[in-house]
């Protein structure tokens, strides 16, 4: 291929100036946006909950899970518990010296931008855009990349299994749809668990927080974690006393690789110019050598 | 392969000549009683069982995987080492090809060879750590998850391994002697080949570190940084032309017999050399680049900090180093170790960000279970031998006659 | 991922531009260590030919490589002349691929006679040994000693590092014209290939067709246990005749 060397700089030029001017995404809508303002979630008041286990067992119920362990026994608190395959959600008690007993439900936080359907190839994961994050297992492949990007370490994996799926608290996103309000929620006997807009729910909780004899540490966890999450706790007790994870970043997960994927098609435009004029370049060059070594030959003996 | 007293058979068939090269049944199977077989037999006769045993009896039982450490070496070795350590492919491939530094050209057919086998056993690797493989179309066909770094890394591999497929497929054209048009068709396209196989090996050696960046807070902050995707494609290049230098001497001292005698490897190694000494040297600085970037110099003073320490001045530094010195002072032999070390630090490079430093301060960390280990060594035992069996048969490290003029 | 404050962010990344400036400072002095060689400077002539894309000393004729600028004898030895004013003497490459890898060669001592078309070399393999006969009349002054240490030499670079003999003849620029050189050194070389086809079973043919040298050489793949014979006929040193047509020479 033919290519002049003015060309090329000409081509490299212009696509070097399109770069520079492409201009930098506003990262974030304007700033008194709330990000899933419309979306539904749950404010979960720590200083309300008995440790009833009540959500356990409805949750159980409705997603045809076997019975909580321990159901009734108080001994099950003194081992902190994850979720699990079976399990969507756990009770934990916190306690420091006798008084001050804290249960803390936990379950997966249904982020704004979820990390686990961002980093899923194939969907499987899904956020929908009333709030919950539900997972459609004829698509998994079980990369367990979900498992890997979620921050709060919620996906759990069938390992036992040979035809494993990966597991957790959906939301109750088929009750949602027929205008019911999820299993948990629906059985919390003491009104740690409201149900509703994520918007309306953080006005209330900051509601409770300022009230003027508020005891509430002043922080709503999942506000801004992880960019946001439908599921969000507020306490009278520090969060990581709680078994919060601190430190979690306030980006939104799904930007986390966006700049490397954005230079993706920057690549697969420039990648194939940039090769050619080398080519063409080193092309010529061996012409040019090719042409001084024939002028320099001497005929041999 | 030896060609032990070749007895005169009344009938040749297709499959004693090609596929026995020419041995009788008995010299062939004779003939494979090596130690190197041997031990190699021993390995597939533990490994195929612990493989069939993982997919008949799930991944609980085969591995050592937990709900906090899902990837383990099948992801961290298998698949991103096995990729990493095929970059040679398409670095022999652009420094032929599109620069056109003709003198490299014998050690292309090999480095692609071993870029096409080492993909091929990536992707193995892969099959037996998914859940759920038979689904590995479902991305490909119908659901897209465009905003996953896995969906890009997914299409580019398999449209690498086509491309490899592609380029390596001459070679058996002209074994098998047919397919002349094909053949003819695909030489011509090398060009675009290779700006395909360029362009596709940017992305995705790049976006297997990109996979990475969704997980912060796992890991060590002196191995996690935005350029994580810059530092897989460059250590992949300096690792690529490393795994070259070593594949090719192995090769020439073990395929002695099926080689060309006029390659003059160590001019070959030379060059290599002095291009992995500038790649590693750049990459070197562009680590402490990352450091400064993040602010953890402190961090440099913890065990974790020394292992980094000790990652990137041994295994990038000093390499770099030693590749200049033996590429000017033309000691083939310290640029051979100084390859099979360099090697080495891409794999501990790798498994450092996927395993070791992933979720390094949990309580129980993963360490991989035999079951594990047997089935990455077999699999690497089988791209070995299949490795040996096409260069024994097809022309790689020599060029037959009738299509010698074409280069 | 840890966020600044612009309070560290200053420092961090002007410590970012002086490890920038650093790696630049440092390059410069790499690179130069990097292309500088060890050993002197090659000769102009040396480098040129380094420069130039690996053009073939050799030109393939069927299976086998033949140089150009050498003169052949039927026997299958080649002469030429070297640098110094002498004749360098070898086997060809057809020889070397019929007997196979060298164990021994036997070369006539400096100061021995050779004549034209007499015995000048011996090639042994596996304990047999075949001779060949000398293209040139001259007397020996150099005898190739890594060819004496290591006869594969011999195998590997047949018409270069593989020289087996200089001798001094001082009518070699006339005598030459008797020896096969150019287009006929070819056709003489597509006859013996057809020769050795004749011989052929299949598979060894196939085998060689793919470019698969044996490695006990292709006299052994043709006949194990008389392998001598067929090379002598083809060197030209047992009967005095030539193998396919039974031309008396």
């Amino acid at each position: 291929m033919k290519l002049s060397r003015r060309t090329f700089f000409k081509l490299g030029g212009a696509a070097g100036a399109m770069t520079i001017a492409a201009a930098p995404r506003a990262v974030g809508a304007s700033p008194t946006a709330i990000p899933g303002a419309g979306m539904k979630a749950v404010l979960v008041d720590t200083t309300k909950c008995a440790g009833c286990r009540a959500c356990e067992a409805a949750c159980a119920e409705a997603n045809r899970l076997a019975e909580p362990a321990m159901a009734g026994d108080e001994r099950v608190f003194t081992t902190r518990r994850v979720t699990d395959q079976r399990t969507f959600t756990v009770v934990n008690r916190f306690e420091r010296g006798g008084a001050d007993t804290r249960f803390v439900k936990r379950q997966c936080m249904h982020c704004v931008e979820p990390a686990c359907a961002s980093a899923c190839l194939a969907r499987a994961l899904d956020k929908t855009p009333s709030g919950p994050v539900v997972y459609h297992p004829e698509r998994c492949l079980g990369c367990r990349y979900c498992m890997v990007a979620c921050p709060f370490d919620v996906p759990k994996y069938e390992y036992e299994s040979a035809s494993p799926f990966v597991r957790k608290c959906t939301f109750c996103a088929e009750r949602q749809v027929k205008g019911l309000e999820p299993a948990c929620t629906s059985a919390c006997p003491t009104g740690a668990l409201t149900f509703g807009t994520r918007a309306a729910l953080l006005d209330e909780a900051k509601r409770r927080i300022y009230d003027r004899d508020s005891k509430y540490v002043p922080h709503i966890y999942g506000e801004e974690e992880a960019g946001g999450t439908s599921w969000m706790y507020i306490s009278d007790r520090p969060l990581d006393e709680l078994g919060f994870k601190g430190g979690v970043p306030t980006v939104a997960y799904s930007s986390l690789a966006q700049p490397a994927l954005a230079a993706v098609p920057f690549i697969i435009t420039l990648w194939p110019p940039l090769l050619m004029g080398l080519y063409s370049f080193s092309q010529r060059r061996a012409q040019a050598e090719a042409e001084a070594d024939a002028h320099e030959e001497v005929p041999h003996a | 392969m030896r060609s032990s007293a070749q007895t005169m058979t009344p009938q040749a068939s297709w499959f004693s000549e090609k596929i026995l090269m020419g041995l009788t049944p008995r010299a062939y199977v004779r003939s494979l009683f090596t130690p190197f077989d041997l031990i190699a037999g021993l390995i597939l006769a533990v490994g195929i069982p612990v493989i069939i045993y993982r997919f008949a009896f799930g991944l609980g039982a085969a591995t050592n995987l937990t709900q906090e450490t899902p990837w383990g070496i099948w992801i961290g070795f298998d698949m991103l080492c096995g990729v990493a350590l095929a970059a040679g492919g398409f670095s022999i491939a652009s420094t032929v090809y599109i620069f056109g530094l003709k003198d490299f050209h014998p050690i292309v057919r090999p480095a692609v060879l071993t870029a096409f086998l080492g993909y091929l056993f990536a992707v193995l690797g892969l099959m037996c750590d998914l859940g759920r493989p038979w689904n590995l179309p479902i991305p490909m066909i119908y659901s897209f998850g465009t905003t996953s770094v896995m969906f890009e890394v997914g299409w580019c591999v398999m449209l690498y391994t086509t491309v490899l497929a592609l380029e390596f497929s001459p070679a058996l054209f002209e074994w098998l002697g047919i397919g002349e048009g094909i053949r003819r068709l695909i030489v011509k396209a090398t060009i675009g080949l290779t700006v395909a196989a360029v362009l596709l090996s940017t992305l995705h050696q790049s976006s297997l570190g990109a996979l990475f960046l969704m997980a912060p807070t796992k890991i060590h902050p002196l191995w996690y940084s935005p350029f994580i995707p810059a530092y897989f494609f460059i250590s992949a290049i300096g690792a690529g032309l490393s795994m070259v230098i070593v594949e090719s001497s192995l090769s020439h001292r073990a395929f002695q017999g099926r080689a060309d005698h006029e390659v003059n490897l160590d001019r070959v190694a030379i060059g290599l050399a002095r291009a992995a000494a500038v790649v590693l040297f750049a990459y070197f600085f562009l680590k402490l680049q990352g450091v400064a970037d993040g602010g953890h110099w402190a961090l440099l003073a913890t065990p974790m900090g020394y292992w980094f320490l000790f990652e990137v001045l041994g295994f990038v530094l000093v390499p770099s180093l030693l590749f200049a010195h033996g590429a000017r002072t033309r000691n083939t032999r310290l640029i051979k170790w100084t390859a099979a070390w360099t090697v080495l630090g891409a794999v501990v490079n790798r498994l450092n960000v996927s395993v070791i430093a992933f979720n390094w301060n949990i309580e129980h960390h993963y360490v991989p279970s035999w079951m594990e280990v047997v089935t990455t060594l077999t699999l690497v035992t089988t791209g070995v031998l299949c490795f040996r069996w096409t260069v024994n048969r097809m022309p790689i490290l020599r060029e037959l006659p009738q299509y010698r003029d074409e280069h | 991922m840890i966020p600044h404050d612009i309070l560290t962010l200053y420092d961090a990344k002007a410590f970012e531009y002086v490890i920038a400036l650093l790696f630049l400072a440092l390059f410069i002095p790499f690179w130069q260590y990097l292309s500088g060689e060890a050993r002197p400077a090659l000769q102009p002539a040396v480098q040129a030919a380094r420069r130039k894309p690996a053009r073939p000393l050799t030109e393939l004729v069927e299976w086998f490589r033949m140089a150009p600028d050498a003169f052949y004898h039927p026997g299958h030895a080649w002469a030429r002349a070297a640098t110094d004013g002498r004749v360098a003497l070898g086997v060809d490459d057809f020889a070397q691929k019929l007997v196979g890898r060298l164990k021994a060669v036997e070369l006539p001592a400096v100061g021995t006679r050779l004549s034209l078309g007499e015995p000048a070399w011996r090639l042994r393999v596996d304990g047999k040994a075949v001779e060949m006969l000398s293209p040139v009349d001259g007397v020996v002054t150099d005898v190739n000693p890594m060819v004496v240490a290591s006869p594969a030499l011999a195998n590997a670079d047949p018409y270069g590092e593989g020289w087996l003999v200089k001798v001094d003849a001082p009518r070699f620029p006339a005598h030459r014209r008797t020896l096969l050189s150019g287009r006929l050194a070819r056709s003489w070389i597509e006859d013996a290939t057809n020769a050795l086809r004749l011989r052929m079973s299949p598979e060894v043919g196939l085998a060689l067709q793919d470019g698969g040298m044996p490695v006990d050489g292709i006299a052994h793949a043709l006949d194990p246990d008389r392998w001598d014979v067929i090379a002598s006929e083809f060197l030209l040193t047992q009967g005095n005749e030539t193998p396919a047509t039974g031309e008396r020479r």
